[in-house]
């Protein structure tokens, strides 16, 4: 009995270690690129990119817009766009993962907030590709140079931009405030009805801490060009956590972007901080009421945009640089628009179905520097979460 | 005598309807939820939803990656609880008959992995799978819950093998039977709800596992969990949330009942007695 269950072990541990390189693709060999897409017409790449024959995007959001994009790419050039719609964070994880490898997985990355520091940091990407990809000239200048407050030096091309607003129920607000005396005293006057997410856990609520920092802080200007947190710069910074925390029974702190829409469809909340096109998207989901207005008050809020990037082990470099060319045509940019609601990143067209109007975008501000953005984040957990 | 009775009958009846509340009320929020129509939101002050569709379903059917997330899940859940069963059955047996030395030290550590916290296991496991190229791979996270499944199936066939009387095994070496006809004619009849039970509970515990997906999965491999904690965390979505719980519970729930049939079916005393 002895011999036929060393046996039937034996057996069993030699077939599951026979079959795990089968089941973890380790079967596959890629083919190495021999070529630099920097040093190649766009002619070339294209045909380079053909022979390619697939390019793999990965995404977390907007999964229907890709997928229709890919049916058209694939019709246009014959290149196979598969979209794999997973989630921020675990794509950025994926990336750092695979950076040591000589041939990743993934071809092109949506590249928003959270990533542009893990990029840099981590020396991900391939560039800079606003030399190589032709439609860049008709895209964002800012966005091409700046994200999130990062200098990217033109390493990723705009996809889209966005904006975050005080977006409002107009049946029980008449009256949105759009002054700041007139949001402190609707602040007062609204206990808990005000909300905007744990800037930990989303850029919405970055971005009304950053306008706060501006409006009780001496303005934004002071830290341009600043790599590194300037102590003497944030030391009134104290007025900022000083003010959150004598309101903080009457300010309701959200745990995301979607849980501050939610709270606000649910009757909890009657004005909110939220990016437009997740509103817009929110709404075509039946998550939020269609009445929904949106604004950006008169002292501001930041807005910007996500980008793609082509990882410096990029499988198939050409054909991403084609799909990413694909997406910022004109005809694509105005589906994105059309589609999913989200301003375009070309400058020749504009969006019209967007929440926030051209005219409503004019007291949108920029970002500080992303130094900055983290020691906020930081300070705003330390001074006013953890304080009692 | 008859007071006693009544007052028993209501403790019944209350006991009955807190059930049906706890587990009831929960349901029933999911499915009113996931069936809320797409142009018509539940919005406040609305305590119940103006109209009622499949349009959310026919949605998250068609454009988000359920139907991927679905087969990933019932393959891996399927491989897992298949090579979990091969890998514990020679460890059970050796365990629940030969008593070998150091028994109790061997069940312990093979319980561990259900000691320690998830997210820790899926984080060392994740970093050991990473360096040997496991990770983002089908082969990974069946591997990965396969080391959660085992302590399961383990203890289950462990004491299914220690319940075989030792009197049958002598009776049956006694009469002349082979061991390979032995294994398939006393061991394997006698072990079948230990199986049955440890398949179960491998396969439910597969299909649920959230930590080991996230780490060693996604984004390649998205599972019915990793899917429902994208709708409840940054892309919170309570309708898709609700339609994936739902997805989530109704087989498991279905596969229980039939399991659960299929035992009580085995315990009957005509089957038994061996004549079923």
């Amino acid at each position: 009995m002895k011999k036929v269950s060393r046996i039937l072990l034996l057996s069993l541990v030699i077939f599951v270690l026979a079959g795990l390189p089968v089941m973890a693709g380790g079967g596959k060999e890629k083919k190495e690129a021999s070529y630099d897409i920097a040093a190649m017409s766009w002619d070339e790449i294209v045909e380079q990119a053909k022979k390619e024959g697939t390019v793999t995007h990965y995404a977390w959001y907007w999964k229907e817009h890709w997928d229709k994009m890919a049916v058209d790419f694939e019709k246009a050039y014959g290149i196979k766009a598969t979209v794999v719609v997973g989630d921020e964070t675990s794509n950025f994880n994926k990336a750092v993962a695979e950076a040591k490898l000589a041939k990743g997985t993934i071809d092109v990355m949506n590249i928003g907030g959270k990533g542009v520091k893990i990029a840099f940091d981590e020396n991900l990407f391939y560039g800079p590709l606003k030399d190589i990809i032709p439609n860049s000239k008709y895209l964002d200048k800012n966005l091409l140079q700046f994200q999130e407050g990062f200098v990217t030096k033109g390493y990723f091309i705009p996809q889209h931009r966005n904006q975050t607003g005080f977006a409002y129920n107009p049946d029980k607000v008449k009256n949105p405030p759009r002054t700041w005396a007139e949001f402190e005293k609707w602040i007062d006057e609204h206990p808990k009805q005000f909300g905007f997410n744990d800037p930990n856990k989303g850029g919405s609520g970055q971005s009304m801490v950053h306008t706060l920092i501006k409006q009780l802080a001496g303005g934004l200007e002071k830290y341009e060009g600043d790599v590194d947190v300037v102590e003497s710069k944030v030391a009134d910074w104290d007025n900022v956590w000083n003010w959150l925390k004598e309101r903080k029974d009457k300010i309701v702190f959200t745990s995301s972007n979607a849980d501050s829409i939610v709270r606000m469809n649910d009757g909890e909340l009657d004005l909110i901080v939220a990016w437009d096109d997740d509103l817009l998207n929110k709404m075509k989901q039946g998550v939020i009421f269609d009445k929904v207005k949106m604004y950006i008050p008169e002292f501001g809020l930041a807005g910007g945009g996500d980008t793609f990037g082509i990882p410096n082990n990029a499988p198939h470099k050409a054909a991403a640089a084609v799909w990413i060319n694909f997406l910022t045509d004109q005809a694509q940019q105005q589906a994105m628009s059309d589609g999913v609601g989200a301003y375009p990143a070309r400058d020749d067209i504009k969006g019209t179905k967007t929440n926030l109007t051209t005219e409503d975008r004019k007291y949108a501000i920029p970002w500080f520097p992303a130094c900055y953005k983290k020691y906020m984040i930081e300070q705003f957990t330390k001074q006013v979460l953890m304080s009692k | 005598m008859q007071k006693l009775k009544k007052i028993s009958i209501v403790l019944f009846v209350v006991f009955c309807l807190i059930q049906l509340l706890w587990i009831g009320a929960p349901v029933f929020m999911a499915v009113l939820w996931s069936l809320v129509d797409v142009d018509t939101p539940w919005s406040y002050p609305d305590m119940f939803p103006k109209k009622l569709s499949f349009s959310q379903w026919s949605y998250a059917w068609n454009h988000t990656n359920l139907k991927r997330a679905m087969v990933t899940s019932y393959t891996v859940a399927t491989l897992t609880s298949f090579f979990t069963l091969l890998i514990s059955l020679p460890t059970s047996y050796i365990l629940g008959r030969k008593k070998p030395r150091g028994k109790r030290f061997i069940e312990t550590v093979l319980l561990l992995p259900i000691v320690l916290p998830g997210m820790v296991i899926a984080l060392f496991v994740g970093r050991i799978f990473t360096s040997i190229g496991l990770v983002q791979s089908m082969g990974g996270i069946v591997l990965g819950h396969i080391l959660l499944g085992i302590p399961y199936m383990t203890r289950l066939l462990t004491s299914s093998f220690e319940s075989i009387p030792q009197d049958v095994l002598d009776a049956a070496q006694d009469l002349g039977t082979g061991r390979i006809r032995m294994i398939f004619k006393i061991y394997f009849p006698m072990i079948r709800l230990g199986f049955i039970a440890g398949t179960i509970f491998v396969f439910i515990k597969s299909i649920e596992e959230f930590n080991l997906s996230f780490i060693l999965g996604l984004p390649t491999y998205e599972t019915i969990p990793t899917m429902l904690y994208t709708y409840l965390g940054y892309n919170f979505h309570r309708t898709y949330a609700s339609i994936i719980s739902l997805i989530l519970t109704v087989p498991n729930l279905i596969i229980l009942l039939l399991i659960e049939q299929k035992i009580k079916t085995s315990l009957t005393p005509r089957s038994a007695a061996g004549k079923g």
